[in-house]
Parts: structure tokens; sequence; C-alpha cells
């Protein structure tokens, strides 16, 4: 005879994924590694980030970068002249995961770097569900693509720590408010920090690394202070 | 959009419960999903049954509960669920808020058969 017996679970389904993304986060922590992962609608300006921050500190401070491409190794060979740099072909995935970060940290070797900079597939969506043990998640926002976009992607701006209004240098041409548009994320996510930058012209770029280097400060400071680190104050997918 | 992945999780996580308890079968397995959960319903089910008869779940029945966004506010605690993505306490009108809930696809809990030992006469 078959008797029906019910299993209480209770369990977050990715509970797992996020226990390993949590243990990365800290052990890069440990390490003095900031991790940084790069988000953005196809074009509005993550790589030109990256290239602008990297001049920038001009070798005065270790960055790497992991690109996530779906096709091609075209950002890795523009970011290459400044920095080490892996590529993640996604082959078609619209989004990086763990394990892919994973493959692209073996081709650094031992190298430790302060800043780790993930950029990651361009799209708003998908890359807003995975976390890839960064400690922080930086949101572009183009001010060609429009300042309601905020609102149309909540899970992306309420799982972001930092929206970076990028093209700066377009403002004079195109209806957008950037103040309209950080309040409309800050709705979404009342912790957001907010940069607007150029990064042809490096306006504003100064003021973002700095925020950088003070986060990584932060973050060797709590990471010291207690045993088992916990970043709660900055953990993306913050609830 | 990553509900395929999702489900053969989910699906893996319940094939163990049913080898830990000893179990003949699945039955039910139920789950809850909210606003920012990133999960399509739709796209769920139809993920559930185009894996579901290759796992040791064939023949489970997949009961999903919807859940809205919840949230708390931190300046005044009012509890409040959240419409239309707008992080706004109703009490105290800050932004200030932290979700409770309605952010996840969870596990909740599975009805598997088990063969009962034959009972001594
Ligand atoms: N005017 C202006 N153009 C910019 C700026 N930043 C980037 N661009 C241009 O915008 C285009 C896209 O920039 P990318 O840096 O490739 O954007 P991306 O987000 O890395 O693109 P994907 O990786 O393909 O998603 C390029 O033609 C850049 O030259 C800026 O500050 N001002
Ligand atoms: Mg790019
Ligand atoms: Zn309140």
């Amino acid at each position: 005879m078959n008797t029906t017996t019910t299993i209480h679970v209770n369990r977050d389904v990715k509970a797992e994924l996020k226990r390993q993304a949590a243990e990365m986060r800290e052990e890069f922590a440990r390490r003095g590694t900031l991790v940084i992962n790069v988000l953005s609608s196809p074009g509005s300006g993550k790589t030109s980030l990256l290239e602008a921050t990297a001049k920038h500190w001009h070798n005065r401070r270790r960055m790497a970068v992991l690109v996530g491409d779906l096709a091609t190794d075209r950002d890795a060979q523009r970011l290459a002249p400044f920095c080490p740099v892996a590529q993640l072909t996604t082959g078609g995935a619209c989004h990086l995961e763990i394990p892919l970060v994973q493959r692209g940290l073996e081709t650094f070797g031992t190298d430790d770097f302060e800043f780790l900079f993930i950029e990651n597939v361009g799209n708003l969506v998908c890359p807003a569900s995975h976390d890839l043990a960064e400690h922080l998640r930086v949101v572009l926002l183009s001010v060609t693509e429009g300042d309601d976009k905020p609102g149309k992607y909540p899970k992306m701006f309420r799982t972001s720590n930092v929206v970076v209004i990028s093209k700066s240098d377009l403002l004079p041409y195109v209806p957008f408010s950037v103040k309209a548009a950080v309040d409309d994320a800050r709705l979404i996510q009342h912790d957001l920090r907010d940069f607007t930058v150029c990064s042809l012209t490096g306006d504003g770029v100064a003021g973002w690394c700095r925020f950088l280097e003070e986060t990584r400060e932060q973050m060797i400071a709590d990471a010291s202070a207690s045993a088992t680190p916990t970043l709660s104050a900055r953990e993306p997918l913050a609830r | 959009m990553h509900e395929a992945s999702l489900v053969r999780s989910l699906l893996s996580q319940v094939s163990n419960l049913l080898l830990e308890h000893n179990g003949e079968s699945v039955e039910i397995i139920r789950v809850e999903m909210g606003p920012l959960s990133g999960v399509e319903r739709l796209l769920l089910e139809i993920a559930f049954e185009q894996q579901v008869h290759d796992t040791l779940c064939r023949g489970a029945t997949l009961q999903v509960e919807e859940v809205p966004l919840s949230a708390v506010c931190r300046d005044c605690g009012d509890e409040f669920d959240i419409e239309r993505f707008r992080f706004v306490c109703p009490s105290c009108n800050s932004t200030r808020v932290r979700v409770t809930g309605g952010d996840e696809f969870r596990l909740l809990d599975v009805d598997i058969q088990t063969k009962e030992e034959a009972l001594p006469r």
C-alpha cells in the first residue's frame, strides 16, 4: 500500500548558486579585489567607460576585465592595450554565469588585481537575475536611451548599486533629463549612487574612479574588521 | 528567459528529495514565484512539461503560487505590497524600503508516494 507524504522545503531554488556567489565574493574581498559587474543595453558605453577608467588610472591601479560577448572578441581587443583582459564568448547566451567567470579567471593565473570588472552581455533583463559574485553592480544608461528607462527595467535597477548616466556630451542634442532619470531609478532603488560621465572626453571619470577606490578601501576595512566578512550593506540583489 | 535552467535545477532538487526519502514517485511540486523572481509563469509551465518526463519526477504536477512583491519600510516599519514596482511606503512616502517577498522562485513542498511497510497481522 502506498501513502502520500508531504516534504516541506521552503527554499529558494537558487539557494545553492547564491551561496556559491557569496562565498566567492568573500574570498575576493579577503584578497583585496573589488569585483564590479557592468551592465547596460547594447552600446550604452560599457567598454568605453572601462577604457576611460584604465586611461585615468594609467597603471597606478591594477585592474583587469572579463568581457562577455556573444560572438566576437572586439571588446577584448579594444581593452587589451590598457589592462589584462579575458574574453568570455557566450555562444549566444544572453548573460554571464559564474562558471564562465571562473573559466575567465583561470586565464589570469595567479595574478591579483585591485579591481576586476566584468563587462556583461548588453541586455537589461537576463543579467539582472545572475549574481556573479560582484561587490558592485553598475548599470549604465546612455542619454540617447531616454530618461524613462529605469521604471521599465525594475529588476535591473532594483538590484544595482550604481547608475552611470553615460554619453553626457550628447545631452544638448537629446531630450534627456539626468534628474528625471535618476529620480525614476531612486523610486526603485533608494540606495543607488549616480554618476554622469562622458567616456570620450573623460568628463566625470575621475569622480567615478575615486568612488571605486573608496569602495575598495571600505571593503578591505570591512573584511578585516570581521572574521567572516559580510558586505550586506552593498550586497547585490539587495532586498 | 532562463526558465529552462531553473526547471532543470528544480527537478534535480526534487529528484534528490525523492531518493533521500525512499519515495516511489512524486505527485505534486509546489513552488512560489513573485513579480521580481525573473520567472514568466507560462514559460515556466512549458519548460516543466518538456522536462519532467525524463526525470525521476515523471508524472508529477506543478502547482504555482503567485505572491505579491512585499516590503517593509525602513523608516516607519509599515508592511505593504508594492504595486507596479513603485518602491514607496504608502504610510510615510519613504523610498527606503526592504523587499521581504516576491523576489524569489521558491520550492515550497513536495508530495511523494512512499511504499508503506507491510504491517504485521
Ligand atoms: N558621444 C559619445 N559616444 C560614446 C560615449 N561612450 C561611448 N560612445 C560610443 O558609443 C558606441 C558604443 O560604445 P561601447 O563602449 O562599445 O558600448 P558597449 O556598452 O560596450 O557595447 P556592447 O558591448 O556592444 O553592448 C561607440 O560608438 C562609442 O564610441 C560617450 O561618452 N559619448
Ligand atoms: Mg562592450
Ligand atoms: Zn514608511
